[in-house]
C-alpha cells in the first residue's frame, strides 16, 4: 500500500514537523500560515462532514438558506418531497452565485447573470432562449446541474461532505455518537432553532476557536473568572472566585477529534434537592434536574430514546460542552437563576474559516420543539445574554483568539508551540457505562491533543 | 415603532428637541468615557433593549431583513444591570479590559410624540468607531436606534431601545459595549 508523504510547505517544512508527537506540541505557525490554510480547505473542509445548520431553518418545500462550507458558499434547500439538499452556490455557467440572499423560498433558482435556472434539488432546468440552446450541445442538461454535496440529517442537524464515497456520518462520529445521541436524539420531536443564527467576524484563525471547542475546560478558570466574581455562580470564598470545583468530571476524546466534557451534577442536585445524589433514584434525579432544555414532563421521552447506560451518564456526568470536529461547539448547560432554579441553554456554534486570519462566528440558539413557550423564552434570553455576539461569557473568548493569531505571525512566535502536556493518568470513572476514550478528574489536555492528531492525519492525507 | 412620516416630528431646534439631543449626547459621552454606572442610572426599570439580527433579503422582502426571533441583544433593566456589574464590579471582564476606545457619533435625530403623554419616540443614526489594543483597523458599528424616552420629573429615562444594525455579519468580535 502506498504510504502518503506528509505535505511539504514552500520552505521545506512538512506538516509532520508541526505536530510533535513525543512532546505533545503544535507549532504556532499552524494558526496563521496561508499555505496551511489552503491545504485545510482541501483536505479537511473538502473531505469531512461539515456542520451547516438545522433542518428547522428550511421547514417548507422551496425554503433555502445559504451558508459557507469551508471557503465555499453552499445553497441549502428543501425540495417538494421534503428532502434537504446541499449544493455549491455557483452557477455551472459562469460561476456567479446562484443566490446572493441569506434565505428565502423558491421552486426555481434563477441565476441573475444569464438566467440559467435550477430546481431546489440542483437539477438544471434550462437557459433563456430555449430555441438557441444557449447551454450548448457538448454537455447534457443532466451534467449541468449544481454541484451536489452528500447530506446527512442527524437529529435535524445538517451535515454535508464533498467526499461522496467517503466514510458515513456514523463512522465519522465513531464512539462519540453514543454521547451525542444523549443530546440530539433524546426526545420525541427533537430540537429546533429559535431563529436564524447570530453572525459576526473575529480576526482570528478558525483553529484558535476550533481547538478550544475540543473541550478546553481549563480556560474557564481564568478567562471566564468573572463568573465566580459576580452573578449567580458567585463564590463565597472571600474574592478568590475559584471556579476549579466546576472543572471536575470526565472528558471524552475521540480519534476523530470530537470531544465532550461530562461535568458532575452532584453539587447541583444536592443544592436543588438538599439530598445526597446517591440516595436518589435515577428517576428522582431526572425529575429534580432534567437535562438542559427539558422539563420534568419530558422525562418519560428520555427513557424511550436512550439506553439505561445513557440515562445513568445523563444523571451522573452529562455532556455539557464540547465539539464536533473540526469547527463546531455545542453547549447544553445549566444556568443557575437568582431564584434558585436552573434554566437550560442549548447552543451550537460553527467557526467558519474566512482566510488564515479571520473566522465567522455563527451561533444558533435551540430548544426542544415541544418545550413550553415560557421555557423557550427563558432559554433564548439566557443564551443571548451569556453566549454569542453579546454573550457575557463568550465575548472574552472572541477577544482572545485574535491575539493568538497575531502572535503566530511573528518570526519567532511562529516557531513557538501550543502545548498539550497536561495528560490524564486516571482513565474511565469506575462503573462508567459509555464507550470511547474517557478520563476522569480535573479537565486536562487530552481531548484537544486528539483534535490535533486528527487534524494532522487529515492534513497528511492519511484518511 | 410605526413607519416614519415626514411632517409629524417635533420641530428641530425646539426646546423638546434640544432636550432629547442633550440626553443623547450626554448618553454617548457617558458610554464613551465608560461611566457605565452613571449611564445605567438613566434607564427606566421597564426597559427593553434589543438588537435584531439582519438578513440579506430582496427588496420585496425588506421586513424579513429584520429578524426578531433571535437577536444580538435581548435585554431588560435587570440584565443590563448585570452586564454593567460584570464590567465594573469584576477584575476579569477581559472583552473590555483594557477598554475599547470608542466614539459614538449620533446624528439624524427625529423626535415624535410617543404613545403616552410623557413619552417621546426618538430615532437616531449611530456610528460607533471602536478601537482595540494597537490594531490599526477600527471596528465600525452603524445602526439606527429607535428609542422611547420617558419624562420622569423633568429628566428623561430610556424606556425602550431597538438597535437596527446595518450589517448581516457584524464586523466586530463581540458586543461587549452598549449601543
Amino acid at each position: 500500500m502506498l504510504t502518503p508523504t506528509s505535505p511539504t510547505l514552500a520552505d521545506g517544512t512538512r506538516i509532520d514537523d508541526l505536530v510533535n508527537l513525543a512532546t505533545r506540541e503544535v507549532q504556532m505557525r499552524a494558526l496563521s500560515d496561508p499555505e496551511i490554510y489552503e491545504l485545510e480547505m482541501e483536505r479537511i473542509f473538502g473531505r469531512i462532514w461539515v456542520f451547516l445548520g438545522h433542518e428547522s431553518e428550511v421547514p417548507n418545500a422551496g425554503d433555502f438558506i445559504t451558508r459557507d462550507m469551508g471557503s465555499d458558499s453552499v445553497l441549502i434547500t428543501r425540495d417538494k418531497s421534503g428532502e434537504v439538499h446541499v449544493m455549491l452556490n455557483m452557477c455551472t455557467h459562469r460561476g456567479m452565485r446562484v443566490s446572493t440572499l441569506d434565505a428565502g423560498n423558491t421552486q426555481i433558482h434563477t441565476c441573475i447573470y444569464h438566467g440559467w435556472a435550477f430546481r431546489p434539488n440542483g437539477d438544471f432546468l434550462g437557459a433563456p432562449v430555449d430555441k438557441e440552446q444557449m447551454h450548448g450541445k457538448i454537455l447534457s442538461k443532466k451534467e449541468l446541474g449544481l454541484k451536489r454535496a452528500r447530506v446527512t440529517l442527524y437529529g435535524g442537524l445538517i451535515f454535508a461532505t464533498w467526499n461522496i464515497d467517503g466514510p458515513s456520518f456514523e463512522e465519522f462520529l465513531g464512539d462519540a455518537k453514543w454521547y451525542y445521541d444523549m443530546l440530539f436524539l433524546r426526545s420525541d420531536k427533537g430540537l429546533e432553532v429559535l431563529g436564524p443564527p447570530q453572525r459576526f467576524t473575529v480576526r482570528a484563525n478558525w483553529k484558535a476557536a476550533g481547538e478550544q471547542s475540543a473541550a478546553d475546560g481549563y480556560h474557564t478558570l481564568t478567562l471566564h473568572r468573572w463568573l465566580g466574581e459576580v452573578g449567580n455562580y458567585k463564590k463565597d470564598d472571600g474574592g478568590a472566585a475559584d471556579l476549579s470545583p466546576e472543572m471536575y468530571g470526565a472528558e471524552v476524546s475521540s480519534p476523530h477529534g470530537h470531544a465532550l466534557r461530562c461535568i458532575d451534577l452532584a453539587r447541583k442536585i444536592r443544592k436543588l434537592t438538599g439530598k445526597e445524589p446517591n440516595d436518589l433514584s435515577l428517576e428522582e434525579k431526572l425529575l429534580a434536574l432534567p437535562p438542559s432544555g427539558m422539563t420534568p414532563e419530558m422525562v418519560p421521552q428520555l427513557k424511550k430514546h436512550l439506553s439505561d447506560g445513557q440515562l445513568q451518564a445523563l444523571t451522573w456526568m452529562p455532556p455539557q460542552v464540547g465539539g464536533i470536529f473540526p469547527n463546531v461547539l455545542f453547549g447544553f448547560v445549566y444556568i443557575p437563576q437568582a431564584d434558585g432554579t436552573v434554566v437550560g441553554s442549548v447552543t451550537l456554534h460553527a467557526y467558519v474559516p474566512r482566510g488564515p486570519d479571520k473566522l465567522e462566528f455563527v451561533n444558533w440558539i435551540l430548544a426542544e420543539k415541544d418545550a413550553p413557550a415560557e421555557l423557550r423564552d427563558k432559554m433564548r434570553k439566557q443564551t443571548t445574554r451569556l453566549f454569542g455576539t453579546s454573550g457575557m461569557v463568550e465575548q472574552d473568548d472572541s477577544d482572545t483568539w485574535p491575539h493568538m493569531t497575531l502572535a503566530a505571525k511573528g518570526a519567532q512566535g511562529k516557531k513557538m508551540t501550543l502545548k498539550y502536556q497536561a495528560v490524564y493518568e486516571t482513565g474511565k470513572p469506575e462503573g462508567w457505562p459509555g464507550p470511547g476514550i474517557i478520563n476522569e478528574g480535573f479537565t486536562k489536555d487530552d481531548t484537544q491533543w486528539h483534535w490535533w492528531l486528527y487534524w494532522r492525519q487529515l492534513m497528511n492525507g492519511e484518511i | 415603532m410605526s413607519d416614519f412620516q415626514p411632517g409629524q416630528t417635533v420641530p428641530i431646534g425646539s426646546p423638546t428637541y434640544n432636550r432629547v439631543l442633550e440626553f443623547l449626547y450626554i448618553e454617548a459621552r457617558l458610554l464613551d468615557e465608560t461611566r457605565l454606572k452613571e449611564w445605567a442610572a438613566t434607564l427606566a426599570e421597564d426597559l427593553l433593549y434589543t438588537a435584531p439580527l439582519r438578513e440579506t433579503r430582496p427588496v420585496s422582502q425588506m421586513p424579513a431583513s429584520y429578524v426578531r426571533t433571535t437577536q444580538h441583544f435581548e435585554d431588560d433593566w435587570r440584565s443590563i444591570q448585570g452586564r454593567v456589574m460584570r464590567l465594573t464590579g469584576t477584575k476579569s471582564a477581559w472583552a473590555e479590559d483594557p477598554p475599547s476606545r470608542t466614539r459614538r457619533l449620533v446624528t439624524n435625530v427625529m423626535v415624535e410624540q410617543g404613545d403616552k403623554p410623557d413619552e417621546l419616540r426618538v430615532r437616531s443614526y449611530l456610528l460607533v468607531t471602536r478601537s482595540r489594543f494597537n490594531f490599526d483597523e477600527f471596528d465600525l458599528i452603524s445602526a439606527e436606534r429607535q428609542d422611547v424616552l420617558r419624562d420622569v420629573g423633568g429628566t428623561f429615562k430610556l424606556a425602550r431601545r431597538e438597535i437596527l444594525l446595518d450589517q448581516a455579519v457584524l464586523g466586530t468580535p463581540n458586543l461587549a459595549i452598549f449601543l
